[in-house]
């Protein structure tokens, strides 16, 4: 997929666990697991929204584009 | 009236599918038997032998014996089509009861229900077809309503094959 994925390494850089990611943005710990394997095939701005909000960074530094074949 | 659970038209359609299943699966074996019975070997030897010669030398019974056997095997298949079309809408109805019916394996249980219906329809031209080789009365047609209820099936199978793709990406929506 060119649109990657890089929750694991911002949630590690803060020293977030995925159960205590889950509780404070009112994402299912099953949701979280999808986004952070990369098997999600949206997300919604609400979510995105909050994930940075707790996290303290910018959707980007969540997501990135990696521009080459499939 | 509920979509799913107790007194649903789901549970009621199951039950209504359960004992037609039960009568087709009676109608099989008694069918299966009727085939096994009837004299059909030397019967349709007999009719190709005397359709070859000029002088035509025709033994009634064995003519009546292939036209019966044609009816029997006409509604053996039938009887088969209808029974895998009951036992696929049951799986359909059961993943309706137990979870979301938007699967991929019900778009190709209704490509497959759609193939079934297909098959039975030409089988019925290819009885029909082996009835002109017998002085027998084979009550054997196709209607066009047959033929819009097979579109219908492979319409819903392409609608399924949509919803299920439409869900998976509602279920891979964080």
């Amino acid at each position: 997929m060119a649109i990657s994925v890089k929750l694991d390494r911002v949630m590690l850089e803060r020293g977030m666990s995925l159960t205590e990611l889950s509780e404070r943005v009112g994402v299912t710990i099953a949701n979280l697991s999808i986004l952070k394997t990369g098997k999600a095939k949206a997300i919604r701005f609400s979510t995105l929204e909050a994930i940075c909000k707790e996290l303290g960074c910018q959707p980007g530094d969540i997501l990135s584009f990696d521009d080459g074949d499939d | 009236m509920r979509a799913i659970g107790k007194g649903s038209l789901a549970s009621l359609l199951a039950i209504g599918l359960h004992f037609t299943r039960i009568i087709l699966w009676i109608a099989f074996f008694g069918l299966t038997i009727a085939m096994l019975t009837v004299p059909f070997i030397p019967a349709i030897l007999d009719l190709f032998q005397s359709s070859d010669s000029i002088n035509v030398d025709v033994d009634t019974d064995d003519i009546e014996s292939a036209g019966e056997f044609i009816e029997v095997a006409y509604y053996f298949v039938t009887v088969a089509v209808m029974l895998f079309v009951v036992n696929r809408l049951l799986e359909i109805l059961k993943t309706l009861r137990f979870g979301s019916p938007f699967v991929k394996e019900n778009a190709d249980r209704f490509r497959s229900v759609g193939y079934a219906l297909l098959l039975g329809e030409l089988a019925k031209f290819a009885f029909g077809f082996l009835t002109l080789f017998v002085d027998d009365n084979v009550d054997i047609n196709s209607s066009m309503f047959s033929w819009l209820a097979i579109i219908a099936v492979f319409v819903l199978s392409e609608v399924f094959h949509e919803g299920s793709r439409m869900k998976e990406e509602q279920d891979l929506t964080v």
